[in-house]
């Protein structure tokens, strides 16, 4: 058997299991409304909320309401990331600072960001910059913690081996700290896309900021269940691509990594 | 080439997604023309408002050129109750809220400069009330004192709901201090009931219709029973608005005055107004109990209420209701 087959047989197993997955999701979900284990009245049957869902798909407010919370959690993450990223690095390199602040911040991190919303919206208001607030404090821990291990994980032989070789500070960051801490950074930022998705739509839904959040709020205000569900699909869809996405890029940035490199050769 | 199939499929879906494609966002305020050469010189007001059946007057008087008239843009910005409308007033991110009156007496014990320039909507003095205590027909709880040692929901603990529906239990004979209040919003409270998780609800229209008609009891009008006339919601602006620009203010609130006085005299308007900004079914608007829209403030009936959140220890202090209530 040639190893090309082999694989083609892995992907199509892969597929089959993956749909009967969904398949089955969605059978279980038409059941317990149908059997009344909760009435269908407060658990839409999973075939009519499909149905709207494909109505949704082609009302452009959709759409909209889709930009406005996605352009929420693209500024959100990329401001944690690039502040966790500079931040962590610096404070990962100079262990007085790592010192320093490692209460502060064991403190700080399981604060939920959602308890900041008063706060946010005494600053801010009813806008978008209150919601990035909680979006950005929850995802930047994520990033910056990963980031302060990975600066720290600098292999002893590596270091004294780019010492003796006598690379300056420049060369030490691009060849030596850069590397080594990239995958951690590649995992931090996985999770705080994850994260950041939710405090998005969190965001909306008790702020008021226009997205998806808040559409699901008026639905379940005028009762309207069927709107609501076929809404938190579309959440739970988006944080399914999301994940696909940052994967992807995880590959691929990390294709000379021996965590990517083993996954393939095995 | 196998590559290109699905995404020649997804290029084809999509072009006959669009050609089929609606808009429910599309602004329906869009459509007076003749105020559009007007429209540059109109002050822009953001307003907090929840996204219920009594913002109805407020939607429809915007549609109807209310405010345009007095040379304000209204905006609402459909806040989540009180939580946020009053910090978001404090941030002079928002002109105006429109909301229960118990945020801004809390407001005011805590010198937050908040202030009631307004009565929006009252509860009813006699028949049937905007929002009631229900339960369910074969539980038994058919009058207030029933209430007694029952889990009993309202949608925010520590407000209006709770205080009236104690004092209402206490004059019925009931011993309040043994009803344990429990918060579910209002849209879930039916869900909740049916689960057994709560005994009775203190709910608005459309739900308590839903629920009475259904077969469920309707146990006590707490408003009507206790303060009748009680104000549901009030408008809401900051002390530093008001001396900053009085101007504005005192447009708004004549405006709001305007507004108030067409919605009474329009009801079918103000229902239309529901089934397009709330998206809920005509036959279910046309069942909501519309409060008693008017401008003026009852500030007796607020002064019970303050007392009775005293009696039953909600708040703690009087509040200075001669500075809270500023009618403009």
């Amino acid at each position: 058997m040639t190893l090309a087959s082999t694989r083609a047989r892995r992907t199509t197993r892969k597929v089959v299991l993956g749909t009967a997955g969904i398949v089955g999701f969605l059978v279980i979900w038409q059941l317990i409304p149908t059997l009344g284990i909760i009435s269908p009245e407060y658990l839409p049957y999973a075939t009519e909320t499909l149905a709207r869902l494909a109505m949704d798909l082609r009302d452009l407010e959709f759409w909209r309401n889709v930009g406005r919370t996605m352009t929420a959690w693209f500024l959100g993450l990329l401001i944690a990331t690039v502040a966790a990223t500079v931040l962590g690095t610096i404070v990962g390199l100079i262990p007085f600072l790592r010192r320093a602040t490692h209460t502060t911040v064991e403190f700080l991190r399981p604060i939920p960001s959602v308890a900041l919303i008063p706060l946010a919206v005494l600053i801010y208001g009813i806008q978008i910059q209150a919601a990035l607030v909680i979006i950005v404090f929850a995802s930047f821990w994520q990033v910056f913690v990963q980031v302060l291990y990975g600066v720290a994980d600098v292999d002893t032989v590596a270091r004294d081996t780019a010492r003796s070789f006598g690379l300056s500070r420049a060369e030490r960051v691009r060849f030596l700290i850069l590397p080594t801490a990239l995958p951690y950074l590649m995992t931090g930022l996985r999770l705080a896309a994850s994260v950041a998705l939710i405090l998005a739509i969190t965001a909306e839904m008790v702020i008021g900021t226009p997205g998806l959040g808040r559409a699901i709020v008026f639905y379940q205000a005028a009762g309207d269940w069927v709107g609501v569900y076929s809404l938190v699909i579309v959440t739970g869809l988006l944080g399914l691509a999301i994940n696909l996405v940052f994967r992807y890029i995880e590959r691929k940035s990390l294709a000379w990594h021996q965590s990517v490199r083993g996954e393939e050769v095995l | 080439m196998k590559k290109f199939l699905p995404l020649a499929a997804l290029a084809a879906a999509s072009v006959l997604l669009l050609t089929a494609c609606t808009d429910s966002g599309a602004s329906p305020s869009a459509a007076p023309t003749e105020d559009d050469a007007a429209t540059g010189e109109l002050t822009t007001v953001r307003v907090a408002a929840l996204p219920i059946a009594e913002t109805g007057a407020l939607w429809g008087a915007i549609d109807e050129g209310i405010f345009a008239d007095h040379g304000l843009e209204v905006e609402i910005v459909p806040a989540q109750g009180g939580a946020q409308a009053i910090p978001a007033l404090l941030s002079g991110d928002i002109q105006f809220a429109i909301g229960q009156p118990f945020g801004p007496i809390r407001a005011s014990l805590q010198d937050l400069g908040i202030t009631v320039i307004g009565n929006y909507a009252s509860s009813l003095e006699e028949g049937k009330d905007v929002n009631a205590v229900v339960s369910l027909g074969d539980s038994g709880i058919v009058s207030p004192k029933d209430l007694a040692g029952k889990r009993v929901s309202v949608n925010s603990l520590g407000a209006a709901g709770d205080v009236t529906i104690m004092k209402a239990v206490q004059d019925d004979g009931g011993d309040p201090s043994t009803i344990e209040f429990v918060e579910v919003a209002f849209p879930d409270a039916q869900a909740q009931l049916d689960a057994g998780n709560i005994d009775a609800a203190w709910v608005p229209d459309p739900f308590m219709s839903q629920i009475v008609g259904a077969g469920g009891n309707l146990v006590v009008h707490p408003y009507q029973a206790t303060v009748p006339g009680l104000p549901l919601l009030v408008d809401i602006t900051t002390q530093e608005l008001i001396e900053s620009d009085p101007e504005l203010v005192a447009d708004f609130a004549a405006a709001m005055t305007e507004a108030l006085d067409w919605a009474t005299a329009n009801e079918d308007a103000v229902r239309a107004a529901i089934v397009t900004n709330l998206g809920i079914p005509e036959e279910a608007a046309a069942g909501i109990t519309l409060p008693n829209f008017t401008s003026e403030v009852n500030v007796e009936a607020i002064r019970e209420l303050a007392a009775l959140a005293i009696e039953f220890r909600v708040l703690d202090a009087e509040p200075d209701l001669d500075t809270l209530i500023q009618p403009q």
